[in-house]
């Protein structure tokens, strides 16, 4: 459905300086930055699939999302969708594809939604009949009624969300491109258009791609991931696979009474396990102990009782490693398998 | 044939639903056709003071220069009640990103753009244009056979176009340099040299306005063939052949824009 | 005074800092600032061509090339705050600017003297050099002497003041109506005339002209440029300038008067 081959952007904009001397200097200054966003990325998405798209932010998420969509033209390499360069024909991509962007809307924010609907109706040339079969559809999915007849502007994001989400599915789009669709929503509300985003999915089988900083959309949603990074492509593959390798490890952090004691502490001796399984750090300045594990070979009350042999502890904090955190990781120890 | 029909369809659709949104503050509509009626007022009232002190400027009559004034209004107005939404683009939809909902769907980009907005304020560029020409024709100093009449109106429409095409092609450089309003603006506002008879400029600017932002045709050149009998014909079709080559090239500009266009957020 | 000094400043720095930054902006907005002054120029010229008299409303062709230019000069010092308050109005940031222990209208003057600061140092003060030149070298009259330069600057602060507190009063409106922008053409479109930017006040009828004496308008834009022209002297000069400094106390008061009024309505309202 997709092909993505070693696609790169980059963007120039001129040199700006700081301060007040700065904007004098600017007024006399040509010089330029070029950044390249993304890097000679390539991939290939089949029909019905639903891929997470995920980075830090400024990885490059967007850009190559922009890419797919037709709103910008890659600097280098080519990219078809459903067979089609979208930024050469655009107009035919555009009828093919559905698009969310979670910060910025896309209907007409002074209209009733009901307005916004009939507009796309035109747009799309949807005929009469799929308009009300698609209607119906999207009614129970999304529950549009409750607010059908007020102005965009009046919807709280949970709806206005909705109200995107069924405005990119009008036409019945074979690829839908969602940008962050849950960022700043509610639990509730999240989970209602994850289920919602699952239907569309299994009915049409369209294929999905979701750029998200929330693990839970990726748990829930995705079962292939990508992951970017300063524009490269680092990670490709299924969710499982990615988590077996990385998501292994577990942090405790434990502030302590007594500094002095804590220099010496090495939890991988005292346990009888290699540094790579059990990572003591110590951080002077606040008094807390680090250590990081692996919870296959490891368990907390293990580490917090060979701790708390040697030094009195004030405060336990534990942490699961975190989506942001596993991507960080794999970027430091540089490319992965499946690459 | 489809596709226009549904161009047209959509086009009244958007409108209809921006009439509406007018409708809902009504008072903010009639002050702001207040304001531009008002302000053309006082550019016919500056007109009278200064004829109270000559008998006729370089030739010209205070009468025709009101009719050249107004007549100038009417490409300019309605210029601005179809299409001034490109100013928008000029100023912020590239910078911010907004313009990517155009690049979206499925649908001729210009069309979009022009379609999200009717300016209400033009009507007061009309309405002041309509009543000094309707004026000059009660005085009877325009010329009436029929073909002036149509070439009125082939020129009101070539002028508008010409209004457009500079507009536009200015707009589009914000694909560029994300903010083109400055360039616009500088662009727009030399429209006001051509209220006048360009006689009264020098050599330079005459040419300016005449050649290279031929806003002298949209208004005082125009004008003249109206009001003088020896005036010839040529310089209506000098300025339709003006309205497509200066059209094709900003419509070509502008296509190559959303070609490069940067989108924000980096 | 010094205290004051130190809150204020950064509103005049920020806003000269802020307009600097729009480089390309910058050199463009002179040139078509100066659009209006050269068709008023031209058209001048034409009149002065077509008519049988040397001296028209006062003043000689010589005289009126300067005025035109003056008056570009002069106007850099009318900065609009009626927008900054309407902004501020939709946004509903005026309720935080009455928590803050800043005075609201001074703050938005402070603004504008960063503005005018900016206009006066450029363009402004390269056009006046400019007339200056030509008006000695091409136009064959004498340099102004550096007496009536001070008066000129002094008459051009007062102007500056009276068309702020003018215009904060004029603002007010935003807090009664939401559409404030067709009001503001009317008021320039008005402004034009009354203060003397479109054409010398001396060109109007006899009877407007007296009517014009008693309005705060052309204390604005005419009387400075005039004054720079030297057509004032002894006791008519320190009349004008006396009268630009009753305006600003009488547009002072009743812009707090207005504002004390709004601030008691928001808080009713819960603006």
């Amino acid at each position: 459905m997709i092909e993505v081959n070693h696609i790169s952007k980059d963007f120039v904009s001129p040199k700006k300086y700081p301060g007040l001397r700065g904007a004098i200097k600017g007024l006399f200054s040509n010089e330029k930055i070029v950044k390249t966003a993304v890097d000679d990325i390539s991939f290939s998405i089949e029909k019905g699939e639903i891929v997470g798209y995920i980075g830090s932010n400024g990885a490059g998420k967007s850009t190559t999302i922009k890419m797919m969509t037709g709103i910008l033209n890659p600097t280098k390499g080519t990219c078809r969708v459903a067979g089609i360069d979208p930024g050469k024909r655009r107009r035919e991509n555009a009828q093919n594809i559905g698009v969310v962007f979670g910060q910025r809307t896309q209907l007409w924010w002074d209209l009733p939604l009901s307005e916004s609907f009939t507009i796309l109706k035109e747009i799309y040339d949807v005929s009469d009949e799929s308009y009300r079969e698609q209607m119906a559809f999207l009614n129970r999915v999304l529950a549009l009624e409750e607010f059908f007849d007020r102005p965009v502007r009046t919807l709280s994001l949970g709806q206005r969300m909705r109200a995107d989400l069924g405005a990119a599915l009008l036409h019945n789009p074979k690829v839908l491109y969602l940008d962050e669709p849950t960022i700043g929503l509610d639990l509730v509300v999240k989970d209602n258009i994850r289920e919602a985003i699952k239907e569309i999915n299994e009915k049409y089988q369209t294929t999905v791609i979701l750029t998200t900083h929330d693990i839970g959309d990726i748990e829930e949603l995705c079962s292939r991931i990508i992951i970017i990074d300063e524009g490269k492509k680092i990670y490709d593959g299924s969710l499982d696979k990615l988590k077996d390798t990385y998501g292994t490890k577990r942090k405790v952090s434990m502030e302590i009474r007594q500094p002095y004691k804590a220099k010496n502490l090495d939890l991988a001796k005292m346990l009888d396990v290699n540094t790579q399984e059990c990572l003591t750090e110590y951080d002077k300045e606040n008094s807390i102990l680090t250590v990081t594990f692996d919870k296959h070979k490891l368990q907390v009350p293990q580490i917090l009782s060979a701790v708390m042999e040697q030094v009195e502890i004030k405060d336990v904090q534990i942490q699961e490693t975190e989506l942001a955190q596993i991507v960080k990781e794999i970027y430091n120890h540089g490319a992965v398998e499946g690459v | 044939m489809r596709t226009c029909k549904r161009y047209l369809r959509l086009y009244r659709v958007l409108i209809t639903q921006f009439i509406k949104t007018i409708m809902q503050s009504k008072v903010d509509f009639l002050m702001g056709l207040f304001g531009f009626f008002f302000t053309q007022i006082m550019g016919i009232a500056f007109l009278y003071l200064v004829f109270e002190q000559i008998p006729s400027l370089k030739g010209w009559t205070l009468d025709q220069l009101i009719f050249i004034y107004g007549f100038a209004q009417i490409p300019r107005g309605i210029d601005h009640l179809f299409t001034d939404n490109v100013w928008l683009v000029a100023w912020r939809l590239v910078l911010n990103g907004d313009f990517d909902r155009y690049m979206l769907r499925p649908m001729n980009i210009f069309f979009q753009v022009i379609a999200e907005k009717l300016q209400p304020d033009a009507l007061g560029e009309l309405l002041v244009g309509t009543i000094l020409v309707v004026r000059s024709l009660s005085k009877g100093i325009v010329i009436t056979d029929p073909l002036h009449g149509i070439l009125f109106f082939v020129s009101i429409f070539a002028g508008a176009l010409i209004y457009t095409s500079i507009k536009l092609f200015f707009a589009s450089f914000a694909f560029w340099i994300k903010v083109s309003g400055p360039f616009l603006q500088l662009a727009y506002e030399t429209a006001d040299f051509a209220k006048y008879p360009t006689e009264i400029y020098a050599k330079g600017i005459r040419f300016l306005i005449t050649w290279v932002i031929p806003f002298a045709f949209v208004a005082y050149l125009p004008a003249s063939f109206f009001l003088k009998s020896e005036a010839s014909g040529v310089v209506i079709g000098i300025e339709c052949a003006i309205a497509v080559v200066f059209w094709c090239i900003a419509y070509a500009v502008f296509n190559k824009g959303t070609h490069v266009y940067e989108s924000a957020g980096n | 005074m010094g205290k004051r000094l130190r809150i204020y400043l950064p509103f005049a720095a920020n806003e000269l800092k802020r307009k600097m930054a729009y480089k390309g902006a910058f050199y463009l907005f002179i040139v078509i600032s100066l659009f209006k002054s050269f068709i008023s120029y031209y058209l001048w010229m034409a009149v002065y061509g077509s008519s049988n008299q040397a001296v028209i409303g006062g003043l000689s062709q010589s005289e009126m090339i300067v005025y035109v230019f003056m008056v570009y000069v002069t106007s850099s010092v009318m900065i609009p705050i009626s927008d900054a308050i309407s902004d501020d109005v939709v946004k509903g940031t005026v309720a935080m600017n009455l928590i803050k222990p800043i005075d609201y209208r001074l703050s938005l003057i402070s603004r504008a003297v960063g503005s005018m600061i900016y206009n006066f140092l450029a363009p402004s003060v390269f056009i006046w050099i400019g007339v200056e030149i030509y008006k000695v070298t091409v136009l064959g009259l004498a340099p102004v002497t550096v007496e009536r330069i001070i008066l000129y600057l002094i008459s051009c602060i007062m102007s500056f003041l009276i068309y702020v507190l003018f215009d904060f009063c004029f603002g007010m409106i935003a807090f009664f109506t939401t559409y404030i922008l067709g009001l503001m053409m009317v008021q320039e479109a008005l402004l034009g005339f009354l203060t003397g930017q479109l054409i010398p006040i001396s060109f109007f009828p006899q009877a407007v002209q007296t009517l014009f004496e008693f309005l705060p308008f052309s204390s604005m834009i005419y009387t400075p440029v005039m004054i720079y022209l030297g057509k004032y002297s002894g006791e008519m000069l320190a009349f004008v300038l006396a009268r630009q400094a009753v305006w600003i106390v009488i547009l002072y008061v009743l812009g707090s008067m207005i504002w004390k009024r709004v601030t008691r309505r928001l808080v009713v309202l819960g603006g």
